[in-house]
């Protein structure tokens, strides 16, 4: 392959990165539209039926198992809908969304989340902006789920055209490279760390990855990756 | 309000939305819906008519964005207590509402229980916000103007973050409704704050006056 040849591959890749987040926000949409509005109305109704069936236990009961069966499906597409919705790329810069993303993993965990970033932080190419949104999501889910890290930090810092993000917490740790060897096998998709995907969308962007953890102690993720493309 | 029922207006652009949650509030011993729509436009017209104590907004109602309706509703002199039902729970969007003025935010994503206990809350003053949300907004309005307020000030502020309107917290200091009006412009101008929820917020945030908040 050409230098020029995988130019053109490069761009066709970061255009997809775009159209991925598009039909993401199309499907989420589609999920707030409909699903959402018709299982919060069921519940509802349920609800109410539950109260009226007082005086029969067993169907009230029956009821009551509706109800906590639909709301844990709410719970479910309330994650869902989190952790997909793409956070309005296109129109907002880069802080705005960044800062936005903590205060949602605060809140889908009730943990704090520590951010440090540049006042002038400024904007930065599409493409740049996805990948580290989707990239601080994964560490930070990370931190929360596996490592069970209950304090996390988050660090982003601009020196020229280069943005960096650094994440570190306070859990369980690991050793990086069997992992990382693992996930080189299995993907995202195999219920590990998904720090693969993370190092995929730093290598499309030309950027820098690294991983400093051991067991027992915790974990320092930190990117690097071009503002300007 | 523990004789008078809750007085709730419902605005939801999805008629189903609308149909279950009126359901499930009629069947609360304390509430009652005054009155729903499925039109954004219609929102404030009814709140003049109707004076309730509470509205549930939609956070899209059809094309028009319920911090819009707020903006409005925040200029009248007796504002209903807001409560903002999203099914969304990012940054952006509680940001916006914690902005605009509503007294909380509840999800469409959870049980309509939950939305219930914040209808509750929002009519005891009570703001209705994610914690994360809440140590977010207190960061951002951290610069302290808070050291020149006069005593007066102080007192109506303290009285706010206790959720109580202008008409009450003039009952409560004996002040006319103007002065009380008076006296909250030259807090929120001090306070560098748009409303009363985000001065509710900052009070949480502040140091307390010599001697504490009088009651």
């Amino acid at each position: 392959m050409s230098a020029q040849d995988e130019g053109r591959a490069g761009d066709a890749s970061l255009r997809l990165l775009a159209a991925g987040e598009r039909e993401l926000q199309r499907i989420v949409l589609d999920m707030h539209d409909g699903p959402v509005q018709d299982v919060f109305a069921a519940v509802s109704h349920l609800q109410v039926l539950q109260r009226e069936l007082a005086d029969r236990p067993a169907s009230a009961r029956r009821a009551g198992q509706a109800v906590l069966l639909l709301e844990r499906a709410l719970g479910e597409v309330r994650t869902l809908i989190g952790v997909f919705r793409p956070p309005g790329f296109e129109r907002r810069g880069l802080g705005p969304i960044l800062e936005g993303l903590t205060v949602q993993h605060e809140t889908m965990t009730d943990q704090p989340v520590e951010l440090t970033m540049d006042a002038d932080i400024g904007d930065c190419a599409l493409p740049t902006k996805i990948a580290l949104y989707r990239i601080l999501q994964e560490a930070l889910a990370n931190g929360f789920r596996h490592a069970h890290a209950t304090r996390q930090t988050v660090s982003v810092e601009r020196r020229g055209d280069q943005l960096s993000v650094t994440v570190t917490d306070n859990g369980r740790g690991f050793d990086p490279p069997p992992v990382l060897a693992a996930e080189a096998d299995v993907g995202v998709e195999g219920g590990h760390f998904g720090l693969r995907g993370i190092q995929d969308r730093v290598a499309m962007l030309g950027g820098t990855f690294s991983l400093d953890s051991s067991p027992g102690q915790g974990t320092v993720l930190r990117v690097s990756v071009p503002a300007v493309l | 309000m523990s004789e008078q029922k809750i007085r709730v207006i419902l605005a939801d652009d999805h008629a189903i939305v609308l149909e279950g949650l009126r359901a499930l509030l009629e069947s609360e011993p304390d509430m009652e819906v005054a009155a729903s729509t499925v039109d954004g436009h219609e929102v404030v017209a009814l709140v003049e008519r109707i004076s309730p104590d509470v509205v549930v907004l939609d956070y899209e109602l059809g094309g028009v964005r319920a911090t819009d309706i707020i903006g409005v509703l925040r200029d009248r002199p007796e504002a209903p207590r807001v409560l903002v039902l999203t099914a969304y729970h990012d940054g952006e969007t509680i940001r916006s509402v914690l902005e605009s003025g509503a007294e909380g935010l509840a999800l469409k994503t959870a049980s309509p229980q939950q939305t219930l206990a914040a209808i509750r809350q929002v009519v005891n003053g009570q703001l209705v916000f994610p914690q994360a949300a809440r140590r977010w907004l207190e960061a951002r309005g951290s610069r302290s103007g808070a050291d020149e307020l006069t005593t007066r000030e102080r007192e109506v502020w303290a009285l706010f973050a206790e959720g109580l309107t202008n008409v009450q917290v003039a009952a409560r200091l004996t002040l006319s409704e103007n002065t009380v009006k008076f006296h909250v412009q030259h807090l929120f101008q001090k306070l560098g704050v748009k409303n009363r929820t985000e001065a509710a917020l900052r009070h949480g945030a502040a140091p307390r006056p010599p001697g504490g908040a009088r009651r």
